[in-house]
């Protein structure tokens, strides 16, 4: 035998060696810990200051609020809480907790719990802390009853209860750990490493180990309360893009790929493998910035019309998802409350030209677009704007594209500002109010301040504010129809256009059961069975 | 020998200071205020909040002053803590950095036994097919992405035939062994966890194999010039006459000397590796330093992205220093600390 001979024989011999030695039996792989592939992307585990797609998966299962959203993504249901009454006016939220409620160290969870939870989500005034702008106090007149008292009517706090930022911490252990409920909450809690490696909560679940960029590990609560969830272990394991995440499913190393683009899906043929493409309630969306610094033409209101008229919507849901996605006609998502009926948004180019030339502007202008680069719900913001940059060239505006970091844009749109832009965005609990309050052109939102620079040019709505107000202390029928009203408002100030609105990807191996989108939750991970 | 050693240590300081220098102020000059990535989105416009993390994170000193207090915490072994991870980065290095050194020294030994043997053997058998053949191998390792044959060999190995895992450095069902070490294939044999050191064996062969293959590329076509040289020199032809067998010819004699300038490449190789394997990272989802750095750099992670040129910056010192010690220790004419033609 010549020498390239043995060395051919002996790696095919090593080969067949690491085969057996990767061959699992399989009655052990029943056994073995569930693992979603996923990009973890967290920015925190402490429930106050977390807000990312992940931690939203993470905190609803390892903590529980006072209600859950159901299974139907729009209404709520009991959690820690039995029952609850609002007053006429929504301004006075009583909630009854349930009696055998304990947290994962077997220790009751108490009205004190709820109270010190909800300051503590105040004060630390962090991404989620919106959620309690307008508690005035917190009641406790036994352990068992919580009294939430509001500075004004919002008829949407009993929704916000059932984001997964408003779970209830076990205030005991996490003061013990350098947690601060108090009103100087922001400079002195001290708990954020605390939770990196401990979570106190009463879900499911409870946190075994997190190491960044590598995975996130749950337990099943031994203590829980309530049903216990099937699966006794779950991993989500980091996986940065789509199709590392299906390679991992297709190999059977992962049991749910939770990012896979539909693009990615359809090279996935494995008699093994579940794909379902459902609507999601996320969308990415342009935004003008009239007040930017480096506008070269007023951006206003008929200007940022003509540009709206003249994208192309459904050619950029075929460029970007391959046509997996759909209109969206207000910032509000569609199935969200006052979402019915809306005029869905329009090409028309003659329109857009004649808009422009009333202006002016029939010769064209440049506007600057400076994008995060990155991959959103399976859509390339920077790739989205070169569709639209196809777009408005034929209505001679030229846009200059610059895909930053997202830490650069972040920068950027507070201050000078962007004139053109591209965002996303996604529920966090189910409600029309937090759009309105983030996208509406109402005074202090987070899109008036940006796109207005901080007022250098009016962009408020009265009526979105009185309407916001009004949708706020109403019940019923009212609810929905103030919001279309809203809706129908914001799509006439034409500073948030949405694009499109992805569907989501579904990839989970047939073994496994309870694989379903949540409004609030992404994935409910006690939901999660095999066969 | 030792003086020169000693000499070499006690410069690396401060040439570790010129690094460390150099990157404080380029991530100070960067596009974005690093309260960016610290504070959220929404609280962006919050001038309290903002205010509360300046003091916090210390970004409300005059930018001398961060310096100066930045050196007196690296004395005491204190890396700041990470924007990002919100954990300090030397527990962030200290789980990364033997992530990376595992995947790293695992490629080069591949890279390195696979580029010598293919080097020698197109030596040996100059223009002909295996020559052509070690050409064309070198030629695709060295200039095919990692972006691209990770994935290909990912999609072959482990999704297609399923004789390797995928991504990873252990199943991702097991449990990471305890923290020994930081090597997953010391640390299991440590803990005696046979079947974990077998999941570790094998998430290893892809990521160090197309890690090692552009180290084999460059290796291999180094070596093969060097044997080319070396092969034609009279000692070679001396020793030929005086009866020694080929394999002694090529291995002894002229390998040896062949060796000296691919050292080179090797030691610049292992340190390049250190900090370029960020790609492989990212592929294999492997936690090491490379994915830190890159993680660091996008969300301006200040601390971070220092700690990591620190830790970059000392493998070169350090790589470049033993590739001065095996040349003394492959050729003997090589006397280190002395002058010039001495």
């Amino acid at each position: 035998m010549t020498t390239i001979a043995r060395i051919l024989a002996s790696g095919s011999t090593a080969l067949a060696v690491l085969a057996a030695l990767g061959a699992t039996p399989p009655a052990a792989a029943q056994e073995q810990p569930l693992v979603i592939a996923r990009n973890l992307e967290i920015n925190s585990l402490d429930p106050h200051r977390a807000f990312c797609d992940t931690c939203q998966i993470y905190l609803s299962s390892t903590y529980q609020g006072l209600v859950k959203l159901a299974a139907d993504d729009r209404s709520v249901e009991p959690s820690l809480a039995t029952e609850w009454t609002a007053n006429e006016d929504q301004t006075q939220f009583t909630f009854k907790l349930a009696p055998d409620a304990v947290f994962s160290d077997g220790s009751p969870v108490e009205a004190k719990d709820v109270k010190w939870t909800f300051e503590r989500l105040k004060n630390i005034q962090a991404d989620p802390s919106f959620m309690m702008s307008g508690v005035t106090s917190i009641e406790t007149p036994d352990p068992k009853t919580v009294i939430v008292n509001m500075e004004k009517p919002n008829s949407e706090f009993i929704g916000i209860l059932a984001a997964p930022y408003t779970g209830i911490i076990n205030s005991d252990v996490a003061s013990e750990n350098g947690a601060v409920a108090g009103a100087d909450a922001a400079t002195t809690d001290q708990a954020e490493t605390w939770f990196l490696s401990n979570s106190a909560g009463s879900g499911p679940y409870v946190l075994d180990t997190y190491r960044a960029d590598d995975e996130l590990r749950f337990r099943a609560n031994d203590k829980f309360w309530g049903k216990a969830p099937p699966i006794k272990e779950i991993v989500i394991d980091q996986s940065a893009d789509a199709v590392s995440q299906a390679q991992m499913l297709q190999s059977g190393a992962a049991d749910i790929a939770m990012q896979v683009d539909p693009d990615t899906a359809e090279t996935i043929n494995s008699p093994d493998i579940t794909i379902e493409t459902v609507p999601s309630y996320n969308f990415i969306y342009v935004v003008f910035s009239p007040g930017a610094a480096g506008n070269q033409v007023p951006l206003d209101r008929e200007v940022r019309q003509a540009l709206a008229y003249a994208i192309d919507y459904q050619g950029a849901i075929d460029f970007t998802v391959g046509g997996n996605g759909a209109l969206q006609a207000s910032p509000i998502p569609n199935g969200f409350p006052g979402t019915d009926d809306l005029p869905m948004p329009e090409e028309n180019l003659e329109k857009a030209k004649e808009l422009l030339a009333a202006k002016g502007l029939q010769d064209g202008f440049s506007v600057d677009a400076t994008v995060a680069a990155m991959n959103v719900y399976g859509v390339d913001l920077a790739m989205l704007m070169q569709k639209i940059q196809q777009d408005l060239a034929r209505i001679n505006v030229t846009l200059n594209i610059q895909p930053v970091a997202s830490a650069v844009w972040r920068q950027q749109i507070t201050d000078p500002g962007i004139p053109f832009s591209a965002r996303f965005y996604a529920p966090d609990y189910y409600g029309s109010a937090q759009y309105v309050q983030f996208f509406g052109m109402i005074p202090g939102s987070w899109w008036e301040r940006n796109a207005s620079q901080k007022g250098k040019v009016d962009l408020v709505n009265q009526k979105e504010v009185d309407l916001l107000q009004q949708a706020l202390a109403a019940s019923g029928d009212d609810v929905a129809r103030l919001y279309r009203e809203i809706a129908l408002e914001m799509i006439n100030d034409r500073i948030i256009v949405p694009v499109v609105s992805p569907n989501l990807v579904l990839a989970y191996r047939n073994t496994v059961e309870g694989v379903r989108y949540s409004a609030c939750c992404n994935l409910p991970l006690a939901e999660l069975s095999r066969k | 020998m030792f003086a020169y050693v000693a000499k070499r240590l006690i410069a690396m300081p401060f040439l570790l200071l010129g690094v460390i220098t150099v990157a404080f102020l380029l991530t100070h000059f960067t596009a974005a205020d690093p309260l960016t990535s610290i504070i959220g989105e929404r609280q962006m416009n919050n001038p309290q909040v903002v205010q509360a993390a300046r003091e916090r994170w210390g970004l409300d000193q005059s930018l001398p002053e961060q310096y100066a207090i930045y050196l007196g915490n690296l004395v005491t072994g204190d890396f700041g803590t990470s924007f990002r991870t919100r954990q300090p980065v030397a527990h962030d290095l200290l789980l990364r950095l033997p992530a990376t050194l595992e995947l790293v020294i695992s490629a080069m030994l591949l890279g390195t036994f696979f580029g010598v043997t293919l080097g020698v053997l197109a030596a040996r058998f100059r223009d002909g097919m295996i020559d052509n053949l070690a050409r064309l191998f070198a030629l695709v390792g060295a200039s095919a992405p990692v972006f691209w044959s990770g994935l290909v060999v990912l999609f072959v190995f482990s999704v297609q035939l399923g004789w390797l895992p995928g991504p990873g450095r252990i199943d991702s069902r097991a449990v990471a062994p305890p923290f020994v070490t930081g090597f997953f294939t010391v640390d299991t044999l440590l803990a005696g966890d046979w079947a974990g050191f077998r999941s570790v064996l094998l998430h290893l062969i892809l990521p160090a194999s197309v890690l090692g293959w552009t180290v084999t590329g460059i290796v291999s076509r180094m070596v093969r010039a060097s044997m080319l040289d070396v092969l034609s020199q009279e000692y070679i032809l001396a020793a030929r006459a005086k009866g020694a067998s080929p394999v002694r010819v090529l291995l002894h004699h002229a390998l040896r000397n062949a060796m000296l300038p691919t050292l080179t490449i090797i030691g610049f190789s292992f340190a390049y590796l250190i900090t370029g394997a960020v790609l492989t990272e990212a592929i294999f989802a492997w936690p090491g330093i490379g994915s830190y750095a890159v993680a660091a750099a996008r969300g301006l992670d200040h601390p971070a992205i220092i700690g990591v040129t620190i830790v970059g910056g000392a493998a070169f010192l350090i790589s470049n220093l033993l590739t001065d010690l095996a040349y003394a220790f492959v050729d003997p004419r090589v006397k280190l600390g002395g002058r010039a033609g001495a």
